[in-house]
């Protein structure tokens, strides 16, 4: 009697179990941790300016300042400046710093106001020697180093842009804007 | 009246937004259109049919999470919760899929159109209750809660960006490329209870974890799978910054 009674009790607990497993098992429920894994940073990164970093060519300026205004090479606008890639060495789209989407600048066409604005740099922020072009380029690079909490974009310690690239864009923010 | 009332409001906040923003006079008409008769209504229509088919309609949700029909609202009002029986913390569309399970059927994936639109119905149960989430009920809630801050606040991706970049109370209202950045927690985006939504750029019925998705992508944050712990979490814990604003479903979005 006891005997049949805990058999009965242990095959009720079995089916429950059973019954909790297979319908949790019908929960969609991927794993995200090796995506996430993959996806983050490591710690912030000072670097230092490359020699010859900022430069008067206005190519360079011109790529700088697409690579600031732009988003990625599908949807692009405007001249295309010579020496600037459309796909990357994979074949995948290039993506550019879409900059203007929290700052506003000369010529921009829908620039945000998350980040400061940016028109008459030179002026502003160049000439009254508040900033020299080491920090822009860091800023630029990695901003954590300048602020840790910054909700500014990464570009460099995420492997976005190049050091050239990170150059281009200096060189074109500090520049004179006509 | 009520709907009247919603639409003052929404048409104040546009009035706001002014020129610059992308909504233009014709998407702002569109939009004062749809608050009318929000084309979504006609999904959660067709939700109510899919549950009744496949779960029992509400008794058959009731029974399944042990509550009466009568307490169902305010218990969906709680969503994302520990349900001990699936042992773990769940979303409502998960909450369906073993529902369906256990009525031996194949649950809809939880990306598909059924069940964005099944989930929508059974959330919409909870209609003007105000959002109850508790995120220290339990150990499983608050290990919850901790993991989507974590995930909420950690920087990734291509351009070293966090939600909390975009969303966080101090860049909250500022512009980002003509869009004004939304308030997740306020009573006007009310992200944790107007969601599954209409959206107009999307013309479809989708769900908040589709919408986290979109800002992933977006930001180039690597995009993270539906009903994983993490994307729970981070329904959890935006869902959390809204507590007491009322559930709307379906909610009507850009
Ligand atoms: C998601 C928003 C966002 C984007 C996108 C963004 N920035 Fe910023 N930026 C900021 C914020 C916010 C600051 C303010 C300082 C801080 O908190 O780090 C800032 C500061 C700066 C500064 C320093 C200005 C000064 O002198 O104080 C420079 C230069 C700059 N950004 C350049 C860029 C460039 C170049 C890009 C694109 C590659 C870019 N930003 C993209 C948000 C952004
Ligand atoms: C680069 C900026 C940016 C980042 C990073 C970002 N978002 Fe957003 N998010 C936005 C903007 C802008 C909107 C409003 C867009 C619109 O009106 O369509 C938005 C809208 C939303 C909404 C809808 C609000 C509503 O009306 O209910 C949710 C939810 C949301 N974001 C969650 C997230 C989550 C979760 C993450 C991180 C995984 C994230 N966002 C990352 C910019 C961002």
């Amino acid at each position: 009697m006891n005997k049949i009674l805990t058999l009965a009790i242990t095959a009720a607990a079995v089916l429950t179990n059973t019954f909790a497993a297979d319908v949790r098992s019908a929960i969609e429920s991927p794993d995200a941790k090796k995506i996430l894994k993959k996806d983050y940073l490591g710690p912030a990164k000072k670097y230092t300016m490359p020699a010859g970093c900022i430069s008067n060519d206005p190519d360079a300026i011109a790529r700088g300042k697409f690579i600031f205004h732009n988003l990625n090479g599908g949807a692009a606008e405007g001249h295309f400046p010579k020496g600037l890639a459309k796909k990357l060495p994979n074949g995948e789209v290039k993506q550019y710093g879409n900059c203007v989407a929290c700052h506003n600048i000369e010529d921009a066409q829908g620039g945000g106001n998350i980040g400061p604005d940016l028109t008459n740099y030179k002026a502003y922020f160049m000439d009254t020697n508040t900033r020299d072009n080491a920090w822009v380029y860091q800023k630029i690079a990695d901003p954590r180093i300048d602020n840790e909490n910054t909700h500014m974009t990464i570009n460099l310690t995420t492997g976005l842009f190049t050091e050239t690239e990170i150059c281009e864009m200096t060189s074109y923010i500090v520049s004179e804007k006509k | 009246m009520k709907k009247t009332l919603i639409l003052l409001a929404a048409s104040a906040a546009l009035a706001f937004g002014g020129e610059q923003f992308s909504m233009s006079d014709a998407d702002r008409a569109m939009y004062a259109e749809m608050l009318e008769s929000n084309p979504a209504e006609m999904f959660v229509a067709g939700g109510a049919d899919l549950l009744e088919e496949h779960c029992g309609g509400d008794a058959g949700l009731a029974k399944f999470l042990d509550v009466s029909e009568e307490k169902l609202p305010e218990y969906i009002a709680g969503f994302p919760r520990y349900v001990k029986k699936l042992e773990g913390v769940v979303a409502l569309d998960q909450v369906l899929q073993a529902l369906m399970a256990q009525n031996k059927q194949k649950p809809f994936a939880l990306k598909s159109a059924e069940m964005f639109a099944m989930s929508a119905y059974a959330k919409s149960i909870a209609n003007d209750v105000e959002i109850n989430i508790d995120v220290t009920a339990n150990a499983p809630m608050k290990k919850a809660y901790a993991l989507g801050k974590e995930v909420y606040e950690t920087k990734r991706g291509g351009r070293g960006l966090a939600c909390l970049s975009c969303h966080s109370s101090d860049v909250i209202g500022s512009i980002l490329r003509t869009q004004p950045l939304p308030d997740l927690g306020d009573a006007e985006s009310n992200s944790g209870g107007t969601w599954p939504a209409y959206r107009m750029t999307k013309s479809s019925l989708t769900t908040i974890q589709k919408r986290f998705q979109g800002c992933m992508q977006n930001a180039l944050l690597a995009v993270i799978p539906l009903g994983s712990e993490e994307m729970v979490a981070l329904e959890v814990y935006i869902t959390n910054l809204g507590k007491g604003n009322a559930i709307a479903i379906p909610g009507l979005k850009r």
